[in-house]
């Protein structure tokens, strides 16, 4: 029984395995893998490309961080600088000038020993000197800080004045929204910087009923166009400044309205 | 003097005609910069419950809360906490003592109050806007209203009141509290158009279709919902009606390919959307009614999500894969002066801001495998191409839409697998959720 069993192995030991048939099979299994992976290679990129996916350039443009007026107030004022910060990091503390030698009173003078002449050690152009901030003036803007042409309240009444009837007086929740839109139509960064702080266009326009503007005349010049031409686009901008109050009984409002650099 | 008088008679025409002068004269007011563009600071005084009614209370709550947060969302306003208002409740102008409500701690430059009362099942309200700095002639605004006595209809009268309100102190521009957002639901199980108020009261299903409805836009007279919506052809811009509480035919919408994004023109003539009927997704316009089709873009790449210049309706942006990424781009509507909005990075979503001034937009704009940056919501001036980020390190943030005020955005944040509506103003503060059950998606803010 086990001699007949191990004929049979010795039998099959010696009979040589089926190697050509295995190996073609392999063959054309591997050769059909890779041509896949060449046919993929090739077609799927053209068939399959994602139109939305890829990191193509093309045209790019230049942005920047600030942007113009929101029809929304703002608590911050207009930040041109990218660079400023509310918050100033603290700069290291600057040294301390190093302190005199103090005149020991009790010591005894020698006698005959000159006296050196004292020398007047006041720093020079000590007025002149610009004051030293010790901040360091860098870092990120704060999010909403984009420039929204504000102004901050002057006083309580500022130069608001009425020549003719009494508007002014009766409805000067009306003048303050007129102030409050121009404030946020007119642009500051359309001057041209050269203008002198302080210069003033006023300007005329009349509010019809319904609350738009027409008419705007320069009234008196600033000398400089650009504050001129900004201030008049300043009003032009402006669609409505909302219905004349129902009780005012004229059908228009004249107004005089300048514009300070 | 008198030379003058005797060798002009041209002088005693204009003394005859200064009559006349003076009926047509009109009042002159001077004014300048500098002179302020804070926010008004105003007080919203509770209203005095008048009569024993025992709905009174309840309307009274619903109404001061409404009011209250209103003026508070409204983005021009300094509220004055209802910690710092004056005891007493001041129900008409005989009552009111301004020097109270503008002294120290309430400082109010203007006051809102007034008296409400529900008798036989009407709702009375009587409101006032007074400016406490002008004792001769305080008030600003006077209104009565007189409704059906339900919370909801005190809400509504005071979205109402406010929007008066901020009408008068806004400078012309009116208030959104009347204004609805409709947004996509899946709480019902299918994805369905929902229509809320502007703080997210008074949610309602508009569509049951079973389907899936995405996109919707509410036409300029808030009668008619279009949106995409998933059918037998594949996706077909729909339309529905409020008037009639049903869809309406819109055959421009429903040819072969994907038709998605629907955008109406300010005027409400007109609607723009994308399809890929003609094989590539690109811009087409077509008449409300759905005729008059014809076709913008021809561009290789997807053009999808147009929107109209709301003011001149005479321009359209819309997101373009012509160069890889989605970029926003501009156009007029004859195709012409194309312009490329973003510099890079994935941007999608474009929203015009109803002064025309505005574009809103989703921007990733380090976009890429392992990039850092998310999907946040910015605001760009058209002109300059300078913008503004909004949103920050939130979640990610997608489908602005302007509020016809260009104050608000409302948008859709997800964070984690929720989806939800939030608002808030177009500087990024005052962020508010509105919705707060199932997950919802795709806000439009109405016209007004």
């Amino acid at each position: 029984m086990s001699l007949l069993n191990d004929g049979e192995r010795l039998e099959r030991e010696l009979t040589p395995e089926p190697v050509v048939g295995p190996a073609t099979g392999s063959l054309v299994l591997h050769a059909l893998l890779a041509g896949s992976l060449v046919f993929y290679g090739i077609f799927a990129g053209l068939f399959h490309h994602n139109q939305w996916g890829g990191s193509g350039g093309g045209g790019a443009i230049q942005v920047s961080l600030v942007s113009n007026a929101l029809p929304l107030p703002s608590d911050l004022p207009p930040n041109q600088n990218v660079l400023a910060t509310d918050t100033p990091s603290q700069a290291p503390a600057e040294a301390t000038p190093k302190a005199k030698q103090a005149v020991d009173m009790t010591a005894i003078p020698i006698s005959g020993k000159q006296k050196k002449p004292q020398t007047q050690t006041a720093p020079k152009n000590q007025v002149n000197q610009p004051q030293q901030n010790n901040r360091a003036q860098y870092g990120e803007q704060a999010g909403s800080s984009m420039a929204r042409a504000t102004q901050t309240q002057s006083g309580p009444i500022g130069p608001t004045s009425i020549s003719d009837g009494d508007f002014g007086s009766r409805f000067g929740w009306y003048v303050d929204g007129i102030n409050r839109k121009m404030s946020t139509s007119w642009y500051k960064p359309e001057v041209d910087p050269r203008t002198p702080r302080g210069a003033r266009v006023y300007l005329t326009f009349t509010i019809s009923r319904g609350g738009n503007p027409s008419d705007v005349r320069i009234e008196r010049s600033s000398g400089s166009t650009t504050l001129d031409r900004s201030c008049q686009r300043g009003v032009q901008r402006v669609d409505t400044f909302g219905g004349l109050p129902a009780a005012y009984n004229q059908s228009t409002l004249k107004v005089s309205y300048y514009c300070e650099y | 003097m008198k030379a003058f008088f005797r060798i002009s008679p041209l002088f005693v025409a204009v003394l005859a005609s200064l009559p006349a002068i003076q009926l047509s004269a009109q009042d002159w007011v001077h004014t300048g910069t500098n002179l302020g563009n804070d926010r008004i600071r105003i007080a919203a005084a509770d209203m005095k419950p008048v009569g024993f009614d025992p709905q009174t209370p309840v309307l009274k709550a619903a109404f001061d809360a409404t009011l209250y947060s209103d003026l508070a969302n409204a983005g021009i306003f300094d509220l004055v906490s209802k910690s710092m208002i004056p005891q007493a409740t001041p129900g008409s102008p005989q009552e009111i003592s301004l020097p109270q409500w503008s002294a120290a701690p309430s400082n109010a430059a203007m006051v809102a109050f007034g008296a409400l009362s529900a008798t036989n099942g009407r709702l009375a309200v009587y409101g006032w806007l007074f400016d406490t700095r002008n004792t001769a002639n305080p008030q600003v605004l006077g209104k009565q209203y007189n409704e059906q006595a339900s919370q909801d209809m005190a809400r509504t009268v005071a979205h109402r009141f406010a929007d008066e309100i901020i009408y008068r102190l806004g400078g012309g521009v009116n208030g959104i509290a009347e204004t609805k957002i409709y947004f996509v639901s899946s709480r019902s199980g299918s994805k369905e158009i929902w229509s809320m108020d502007y703080d997210g009261q008074n949610e309602h299903q508009v569509t049951h279709l079973g389907s899936i409805s995405i996109s919707p836009r509410i036409s300029p007279d808030n009668s008619r919902i279009a949106f995409s919506s998933l059918g037998g052809q594949g996706w077909s811009i729909r339309m529905f009606s409020l008037e009639l509480g049903r869809p309406v035919a819109f055959p421009a919408g429903s040819a072969g390919g994907s038709n998605l994004s629907p955008a109406w023109s300010g005027d409400g003539t007109k609607i723009a959307f994308s399809s890929s009927r003609s094989g590539d997704s690109e811009i087409w316009v077509a008449d409300a009614g759905g005729g008059n089709l014809r076709k913008l873009t021809s561009f290789k790449g997807p053009d999808v999500a147009p929107a109209w210049n709301p003011r001149t309706n005479a321009q359209i942006a819309w997101v373009s894969g012509r160069t890889g990424l989605p970029q926003i781009y501009t156009m007029d509507i004859d195709g012409a002066n194309v312009q490329r909005m973003t510099d890079g990075g994935y941007a999608i979503s474009p929203s015009w801001a109803p002064n025309g001034q505005f574009l809103t937009f989703s921007w990733n704009r380090k976009y890429g495998p392992g990039a850092p940056g998310g999907q946040d919501i910015y605001v760009m001036d058209i002109a300059s191409k300078r913008w503004l980020q909004v949103t920050h390190d939130s979640g990610s943030n997608d489908f602005p839409s302007w509020a016809p005020d260009t104050r608000h955005i409302v948008f859709e944040r997800t964070n984690g697998k929720r989806s939800d509506i939030w608002t808030m103003l177009a500087d990024g503060t005052e962020q508010h959720q509105l919705t707060h059950s199932g997950n919802n998606f795709m806000p439009n803010w109405s016209w007004k």
